[in-house]
């Protein structure tokens, strides 16, 4: 059989060409990976509408002084009840005030949900919560949701508009949003162009802005009246008549839009008033870009904002990435000197201030929180964004009142107007991007690129490593067979195309632990009054000694009859290499970020891993940097690690404590982001794993 | 002599032990059912195998109408009336379907039983025509794997099993029933076949098609190397009988027929009960559809609802989208083309491999799973259970860690791409369809190398048999 092997067919010879060249293969598309995401920047494009039916601009702003002084009144009626008592105030003025403009209003009480650990919450979506046994009547918070009609609708869809308030102690911002959101109603309520109704919902923050928007959302969507019962026992001892008149719950159409208006006293160091657009929701989920660029083109070409995303800072000043930034520059000049459709080129500022805003929304998008109380919304499929609205510097809010009234309430007035032009839900444009700066963005095209090339050596180096083990025994075998004799009896191979299930079984082990551990914080958080230090130290113990418990429980991971040790981490390795690259992939299609900053630690750490008592060994220069490598890589590797040396970097390592990492861990599962999981059942596995490839013993 | 080296070689696996580990492990899942939600997984029930779906048919009928109505339920009266009442009732205090689920236990458990009973079947019929080859001396130096017990631990411990089980759906007692009728015709019990072929037919019209394996295993015996081999051996035999005289006393004549030969009368005892069977089938059919409509309605709403493939709800077939997309009027021809796919591969198949009737019922499977109109991991979990009976002889299968890891990238990468479709609404029916067409070029792969393995192990043999008699 040996003899008459036929010739392989051309894409296994492509293969078998690249496996040959692994080592190659995978120093380039490493490299190649982690240049193009540095890249990313430069090949960002400029956003566009995309949808026509959006028609940003195209109508003149209605909103006339009367609305805007209308809005000034109201909110100063706001600010004159400074002292609460009950928190009921607010809810029963705004409601009056509604009643007078003809809206309908109802109110929504709800308690705080107690974030709970779901594992398995991403595949199911949003469900209801649990309501904590003990409340008081007065712990209620209470949603103030104002709905106009459509004269041209048929009430089957909605515009939503969020001013979130602390109803126990409102500040002048948070008036002065509600300020431009009564202004605004006032003006809906009488225009005639409307086809989807307008919802406002004063979220009353006492409990968090997130929680009271998530809330009224999940009773709205789900349609259970939960809270119902309870609210009855309350509505006798505090509630007011009118409350009861209003406590059913109202409905408008389906969502198509949400727009959360919020102002904040810090001015900002430019010359004009900045608008802060926030838009990542939970696990990395992201509004279609055409609510971002209809925001962006209405702030910055009508009413003359200044446009921000969020950004790292500490980015800006950092040297290496200047001196990228010149080397872009430089090239790019060259690249046009030769020829001038090659414009690829940036000036060497915009670049670092587009590195800094990438890392950060990233990094945002990686941590799977949502930034602010749009991200409720995305469970629900709604596109919604927040938008912060911050004076311009040496300004307070005291005197330009009107002014800021009159321009964000234009501003929301023109979203809205196009919004409202929507025949479909948005589906034209993007929803898988990384903005780069407000108007630029990076779409999944262009970033997927990094990422494949950075993942691509795994599969390659799987597959090489796997040969490798399987070819080296049975051919000295089969040479041997083959001079013998022809009457002896060539004992079949046994089950060598098989032997990967032993190192299959360790992997799976390993994978079988990382289960255990990302559920061990469930128990350890029921431990009473323990700091967040104890809490951390017992479940890296508790995960220590069930590895050593499954370890030795599954016993010794290859049968004594195959004798070929050495084969052994060979096979080990490949197959953490594949897990892993299943791991990464996955995770690449729920939350990019998270993948694209996880490869960036994983890729390097699995394929240098090499054991060490080969390298020493061998006692070459080669093999003693190799073995540094992966002692470095090991360490730094470590997901406690990652977040300190992250941690230290970003915020500097003065006031840094051990329980931190805790802290944070708790507060992505809390918000069932996917990191999480990610965290415990993809990276720690491996990092188990070259462990135990580094520690392998001959 | 026999038996102790079988023990020298065999490895212990503890059957027992993990058998019983995984039906409690069932249990468990069982009991926690709330938080996996599997039974409305597109990948673990489908509008034929639904559970849901029979409970809403009996549901339906005990309100005295037809339990076709509203195109909710697809599957036999039968099961209708022998599931349907487990589905009403509910235990205070304990999950819904608790009792149907228990059922779907059971069956798995007798299902790997039986995958374990003709695994020993197909291990001594090898042992005893490896002998008769005068390959027996092979046997000594090779480690040979208890495949029955291999093949139904793979069975019992397979995820797609387990979920498929704790899923609420019928595909564990349609899975009991061929492979019942695989057990009955290689033990060569024809009344077990033929019921076992004639319900799995009636429950899910797909496992029709082993009809061939069936009369194969039944005219011939189990799994052999090929018939040519034994002719050329004999006369061989018979040629130089004085010289290999001690050959010939060892050769146990009276346990091996006479190789080649076909019993047609056991063949024609399969279809006389077969018959039988499908008679007593359809009577029962009409008495109980007799107000709804009677047999022909019983047809259309059954095997009509699954050739014309009327409900597109995706799952993770490959035909749901395509039938989405394609323009009316081709609609007829197209299905016919794809249901004929699958009757095209019989007949080569069946020439190529009929000396080995039980692996042709694995590739059989393998492709109906591939190609029928609802499919879902419950018939992956059969055919992967069925191909660890043929551990041994697949033992130099090219791609095997290829394919676990595709297997293993797909079923996680699945409903991944289908929540960022209906979930999340940032994906389109094209992500998940994309996971679907992976996942069928996975099993032709599978169905491919493995065939190949087989062929190869064959060709070994027969080139084992030339260089001991030179």
């Amino acid at each position: 059989m040996a003899e008459d092997k036929p010739k392989p067919r051309p894409i296994i010879r492509i293969g078998l060409f690249l496996i040959s060249h692994s080592l190659l293969v995978s120093v380039v598309c490493c490299t190649a990976g982690v240049l193009s995401l540095l890249l990313l920047p430069v090949l960002g494009k400029n956003t566009y509408i995309s949808e026509n039916a959006l028609m940003p601009g195209s109508a003149r702003p209605m909103l006339s002084n009367d609305d805007v002084s209308e809005g000034e009144r109201f909110m100063n009626q706001i600010l004159r009840f400074d002292t609460m008592n009950t928190g009921m105030e607010i809810p029963e003025m705004i409601t009056a005030h509604i009643m007078d403009l003809g809206g309908e209003v109802s109110h929504h009480k709800f308690l705080p949900q107690f974030n709970k650990f779901h594992p398995l919450h991403f595949f199911l979506g949003p469900d209801a919560g649990t309501i904590p046994e003990n409340y008081s009547c007065s712990s209620y918070g209470i949603n103030t949701v104002g709905i106009i009609r459509a004269p041209r609708g048929d009430g089957k869809e909605a515009i939503v508009l969020v001013t979130p308030y602390n109803s126990l102690k409102i500040t002048r911002a948070e008036a002065l949003s509600l300020g431009i959101a009564y202004a605004l109603f006032s003006l809906l309520a009488q225009v005639t162009w409307l086809s989807k109704d307008i919802v406002w919902l004063a979220a009353d923050s006492r409990h968090g802005e997130y929680t009271a928007v998530a809330s009224w959302l999940r009773d709205y969507h789900t349609a259970s009246f939960g809270d119902l019962k309870h609210s009855e026992i309350c509505a006798a001892s505090n509630l007011s008549k009118m409350e009861t008149m209003h406590n059913s719950f109202r409905h408008a159409g389906t969502m198509a839009a949400a727009l959360v208006i919020k102002v904040t006293n810090r001015s900002t160091e430019f010359e004009k008033d900045a608008l802060t657009i926030y838009a990542e929701a939970s696990n990395g989920q992201m509004p279609n870009l055409d609510l971002i660029n209809i925001v962006n083109y209405l702030a910055v070409h009508a009413q003359g904002y200044r446009v921000k995303v969020e950004k790292i800072w500490s980015l800006l000043n950092v040297w290496w990435l200047k001196s990228l930034g010149q080397l872009i520059e430089m090239l790019g000049k060259l690249a046009g000197s030769l020829n001038p459709q090659w414009n690829f080129g940036i000036p060497v500022s915009e670049y670092v201030e587009c590195t800094a805003t990438l890392a950060s929304s990233l990094y945002n998008q990686a941590l799977g929180v949502p930034t602010g109380p749009h991200g409720a919304f995305r469970d629900y499929q709604v596109d919604a964004i927040t938008m912060e609205i911050s004076p311009k510097f040496s300004s307070s809010l005291n005197n330009r009142q009107y002014e800021i009234l009159l321009h964000v309430g234009r501003l929301v007035e023109g979203v809205v107007r196009s919004v409202n032009n929507l025949l479909e839900k948005f589906h034209q444009s993007f929803f898988l991007y990384l903005l780069t700066s407000p108007s630029r963005f990076v779409s999944v095209g262009v970033y997927m690129i990094a990422f494949a090339l950075l993942v691509a050596p795994l599969p390659l180096v799987a597959a090489s490593l796997f040969s490798d083990a399987t070819k080296s025994n049975p051919d000295a075998e089969e040479d041997k067979s083959a001079s013998k004799p022809a009457s002896t009896l060539q004992p079949a191979p046994t089950f060598t195309s098989w032997k990967w299930l032993y190192a299959a079984k360790q992997v799976l082990v390993v994978h079988l632990w990382s289960a255990i551990v990302t559920l061990l914080p469930y128990f350890v958080d029921q431990i009473p009054d323990s700091s967040p230090t104890t809490k951390l130290s017992i479940w890296i113990v508790l995960s220590i000694i069930t590895l050593l418990f499954l370890d030795s429980f599954s016993g010794s991971s290859f049968p004594s009859t195959i004798r070929s040790r050495d084969t052994e981490w060979i096979l080990l390795k490949s197959v953490t290499v594949a897990a892993t690259f299943i791991g990464l992939c996955l995770m690449s299609v729920i939350n990019f970020a998270t993948a694209e900053i996880g490869a960036l630690f994983l890729v390097p750490m699995c394929l240098t891993a090499v054991p060490l008592r080969l390298d020493n060994k061998v006692n070459t220069l080669r093999a003693l940097i190799r073995g540094a490598c992966n002692v470095i890589f090991i360490f730094v590797g470590f997901p406690v690690t990652v977040f300190f040396v992250l941690k230290g970097a970003l915020e500097g390592f003065d006031n840094m404590r051990f329980g931190d990492f805790w802290n944070w861990a708790e507060s992505l599962w809390a918000w069932n982001s996917a990191t999480y999981i990610y965290m415990c059942m993809v990276h720690l596995p491996c990092w188990v794993l070259c462990i135990q490839t580094l520690l392998h013993r001959f | 002599m026999e038996k102790t080296r079988s023990k020298t070689n065999e490895k212990k696996l503890g059957f027992w032990k993990w058998a019983i580990a995984s039906v409690i492990f069932r249990l468990i899942l069982i009991y926690f059912p709330q938080n996996l939600n599997l039974s409305s997984r597109p990948e673990v029930s489908t509008p034929v195998t639904s559970l849901r779906r029979l409970a809403e048919g009996y549901w339906l009928k005990q309100l005295s109408m037809s339990p076709y109505a509203g195109s909710m339920y697809h599957g036999s009266p039968l099961l209708l009336s022998v599931l349907g009442p487990l589905t009403a009732i509910k235990i205070e205090g304990q999950p819904n379907h608790l009792l149907c689920s228990l059922v779907s236990v059971i069956a798995d458990f007798i299902c790997a039983l039986l995958i374990r009973a003709t695994g020993r079947i197909l291990q001594t019929a090898r042992g005893l025509n490896l002998k008769f080859l005068g390959l027996d001396t092979m046997l000594e130096d090779i480690e040979i794997m208890p495949s029955g017990d291999i093949a139904a631990l793979v069975y019992l411990w397979n995820p797609f099993t387990i979920f498929t089980c704790v899923g609420f759906n019928t595909s564990p007692v349609e899975n009991l029933f061929v492979v019942l009728s695989l057990y009955g015709a290689s033990a060569g019990i024809v009344p077990l076949a033929a019921f076992g072929w004639v319900i799995a037919s009636h429950l899910s019209l797909y496992p029709v098609v082993l009809v061939i394996p069936v009369i194969l295993l039944l005219g011939y015996c189990p799994d052999t190397p090929p018939r040519k081999l034994f002719l050329q051996r004999d006369l061989q035999k018979t040629g130089a009988e004085g010289s290999t005289k001690n050959h010939v006393q060892h050769r146990p004549l009276t346990n091996k027929p006479t190789e080649a030969t076909f019993f047609w009368w056991r063949v024609i005892l399969f279809f006389m009960w077969a018959s039988i069977w499908i008679a007593y089938v359809l009577i029962l059919c009409a008495i109980s559809v007799k107000e709804y409509g009677g047999l022909p309605e019983m047809f259309k709403r059954t095997y009509g609802f699954i050739l014309t493939v009327k409900d597109l709800s995706p799952n993770i077939g490959v035909l749901w989208y395509f039938f989405a997309e394609v323009f009316d009027f081709f609609r007829n021809f197209f299905l016919i083309v794809f249901h004929v796919n699958i009757l095209f591969m019989i007949l080569p198949l069946a020439i190529r491999l009929n000396h080995r009737p039980c692996f042709l019922a694995f590739v059989y499977l393998a492709i109906s799973s591939m190609l029928k109109s609802y499919p879902s991991v419950g018939d992956s979990a059969l055919y992967l259970g069925l191909m660890a009976l043929f551990v041994n002889e697949l033992a130099e299968m090219q791609f095997s860690f290829f394919l676990f890891c595709g297997y293993v990238g797909v079923s996680l990468l699945s409903p991944v791409m289908h929540n960022l479709w209906i979930w999340r609404g940032t994906g389109n029916a094209n992500f998940y369809y994309a996971t679907a067409m992976v996942y069928a070029c996975f099993q032709i792969i599978l169905v491919v190398e493995s065939v190949n393995a087989m062929l190869n192990h064959d060709r070994k043999i027969r080139k084992l048999c030339t260089t001991t008699e030179g």
